[in-house]
């Protein structure tokens, strides 16, 4: 079967864009910071890593600055949540429209829509490649084979190490943390930088890596199938991981319908990502999930003058 | 460590001093945005004259701001009716696209005669926006899902549809662009005196009636109580859930007037884009406003003007149109961080100790 062999070889590159954006939003909501701008944060990878692919003609390059750029846009995000201590979900709504402003501006002014960008090589992993129907999945470029060591690192810096541990205790509790003697804002800021930088760079790979090129709001609601995701995985690495492989089968499996031709009116095929993100919201609350992984104090500010 | 200054939580501010803040906030929006459009390539010494003079002292340009901020006061006041009962209603672009749908199908069937034809589009339009609405706040009141990320997805999916039918059954075949057919001359909000749209003072008239919603009636005492504290709201005997529900409803229905709006009033037909920008603003209109109807449909007015000037900027400059959207969340950040000067100040603290 040609067709399931090429679904599944697609698949990782539509998966790689929501596992890097899950755990970037889990490592910032960990600290207790509701996030929601990961719509917005991609879009600035994305038109970044094009930049700077542009400019320096580098794809290692592009991706640093992709993720440099949107861990910069996030310190706005920062002092609106932490020192301006503004609500947290207006804060995520704004910087969203913000970054769309902001980068189909940029990407128009500085001439880099549409400019196509050649990507990287595939790396085939032998002897896994030559599998049977499942050999294709095993031929990617190197980010994807990144991607399990990002999701480990980070899933040990969460449980195992004392920043780790501290910044959980922030989400969970800042009252305790700080009377602990944890500077509250400090893990904050931090979990916000690192986690958009993550974000960034899942812009960064639908751009650079996929699409390559850059159209004006091309993530098309990733960043917020993203944050379901989230909420879905209940705040752990490894269930987002897995929520995100199985939204890459589908949205992978757009275009292989397409190219198979069988005739769906379009943009009901089109809508397809977001009818079943909807859906599995429905089938997760129905199901009841306790919520008692979520983040102790999420979404709630921090402010240490109005302690008791 | 010797702290020179500390902040505190302040009680109370003067009015005066709180309105002299968040003018001075918007002050610091509108130079920052100035920043952000010399950058992008508008002469600096042209600024003024695009933004203020050519804007609000022409005449022509005075009419088409106020035309534009039809829509706009209606996705504010939905912002406002949603926000207030604690629902983060994210959807009204969606709202919008099936209102504005609504009354097409109205206009594509030939239902009902010329005479009541525009008074039944706008029915069509709030019935669709409504029921567009019903799903997420059910499904938030019955499961508790997060209504912030299924009004989002209803939005794509509308968007969706709209594409569907632009390019499919709906597209005129006369025209090369995913349009519909263009309305009858019936099918349009009618002018009035020298060259305002209808759509202007239907736009008041829904602010008065919101207004007397929140502040009047029975519905808006119990929305009070739901905003302050839901648990206290409850164990009073308020009906929490049916008051949550009557106001995601109205807000629904009004997003889709203003997709009539649109359509009937300044495209004089469906197109597949006409929704652009519009359930951003309202968001922003109704925080701006804190969620008051009569700060909502002075903020419109603001966006209004924006929009206007947005579109010459496209013209003249080549400027893209998200430049308007950068400005709105500009203002919007400048004017969110003035409460914190509000809420608190730094005091100087007598250090040596």
């Amino acid at each position: 079967m040609d067709l399931i062999s090429s679904w599944l070889g697609n698949t990782p590159e539509f998966a790689v864009p929501f596992a890097l954006a899950a755990l970037g939003l889990i490592i910032t909501e960990k600290s207790g910071v509701l996030a929601l701008g990961a719509e917005g944060l991609m879009l600035v990878g994305a038109v970044c890593g094009i930049g700077a692919y542009l400019t320096f003609e580098q794809t290692a390059v592009a991706l640093v600055m992709a993720m440099v750029a949107a861990g910069v846009v996030s310190l706005l995000f920062a002092l609106m949540v932490l020192v301006m201590r503004i609500n947290q979900v207006i804060s995520g709504l704004v910087l969203v429209f913000f970054c769309q402003g902001l980068t189909t501006l940029t990407g128009t002014l500085m001439g880099w829509t549409n400019q196509p960008v050649p990507g990287l090589e595939a790396i085939a992993l032998w002897p896994l490649s030559e599998l049977p129907y499942v050999g294709r999945f095993f031929i990617q470029n190197v980010v994807v084979y990144l991607v399990p060591v990002i999701f480990l690192i980070s899933v040990w810096a969460l449980n195992r190490t004392t920043s780790g541990l501290r910044m959980r205790a922030v989400g969970e509790n800042p009252q305790a943390a700080d009377a602990a003697g944890i500077p509250v804002l400090g893990y904050r800021l931090a979990a916000i930088v690192i986690g958009s930088a993550l974000i960034g760079l899942a812009g960064a790979f639908i751009a650079v890596l996929s699409t390559k090129l850059w159209i004006s709001n091309m993530t098309a609601g990733r960043g917020w199938i993203a944050v379901a995701l989230v909420i879905f995985a209940r705040w752990s690495p490894w269930k987002a991981l897995a929520g995100a492989i199985l939204f890459g089968c589908i949205e992978a499996l757009i275009p292989q319908l397409a190219a198979s031709g069988i005739k769906l009116p379009q943009y009901f095929v089109f809508m397809a990502p977001y009818a079943i993100t909807l859906g599995v919201m429905i089938w997760v609350a129905i199901s009841k999930r306790d919520s008692s992984s979520q983040p102790g104090a999420l979404g709630t500010p921090f402010i240490r003058e109005e302690r008791t | 460590m010797n702290r020179r200054y500390a902040l505190e939580v302040r009680q109370q501010m003067a009015w005066y001093w709180q309105a002299l803040i968040i003018a001075g906030s918007l002050i610091l929006g509108l130079l920052v945005s100035g920043t952000i459009l010399v950058v992008a390539g508008v002469p600096a010494g042209e600024l003024l004259n695009e933004f203020v003079i050519l804007t609000l002292f022409d005449a022509q340009s005075l009419q088409s701001v106020l035309f534009q901020a039809s829509p706009l006061i209606m996705v504010g006041l939905a912002g406002c009716l949603a926000f207030r009962a604690k629902f983060w209603n994210l959807g009204l672009e969606g709202q919008m696209i099936f209102g504005a749908i609504g009354a097409t199908a109205i206009t594509m069937w030939d239902i009902g005669s010329p005479a009541i034809r525009l008074p039944l589009m706008m029915a069509a339009a709030m019935a669709c926006g409504l029921l567009w609405a019903i799903a997420p706040v059910l499904l938030r009141l019955k499961l508790q899902v997060n209504e912030i990320v299924s009004t989002l997805m209803l939005n794509y999916i509308a968007i969706n549809f709209l594409l569907h039918l632009m390019y499919g059954a709906w597209k005129d075949p006369k025209d090369a662009f995913p349009y519909s057919p263009k309305y009858e001359s019936f099918e349009l909000l009618p002018e009035f005196g020298d060259g305002l749209s209808m759509s202007i003072p239907i736009a008041i008239v829904i602010a008065l009636v919101v207004l007397w919603f929140i502040n009047i009636s029975r519905a808006g005492l119990y929305l009070r109580f739901v905003d302050k504290s839901p648990q206290v709201a409850r164990s009073v005997g308020v009906p929490v859930a049916k008051t949550i529900l009557l106001a995601v409803l109205f807000s629904g229905a009004l997003a889709g007037l203003a997709g009539l709006m649109v359509a009937a009033g300044q495209e004089g037909r469906l197109t597949h884009s006409f929704y652009v920008g519009y359930g951003f603003s309202g968001i922003l209109i109704a925080f701006l406003a804190r969620n008051n109807p009569i700060a909502a449909t002075c903020a419109a007015l603001l966006i209004a003007t924006l929009f206007v000037a947005g579109r010459s900027l496209q013209v003249f400059y080549q400027i893209p149109f998200a430049m308007v959207q950068l400005i709105q969340a500009v203002l919007v950040i400048c004017v969110a961080s003035s409460d914190f000067f509000i809420r608190h100040r730094i005091r100087r603290v007598q250090g040596g100790e």
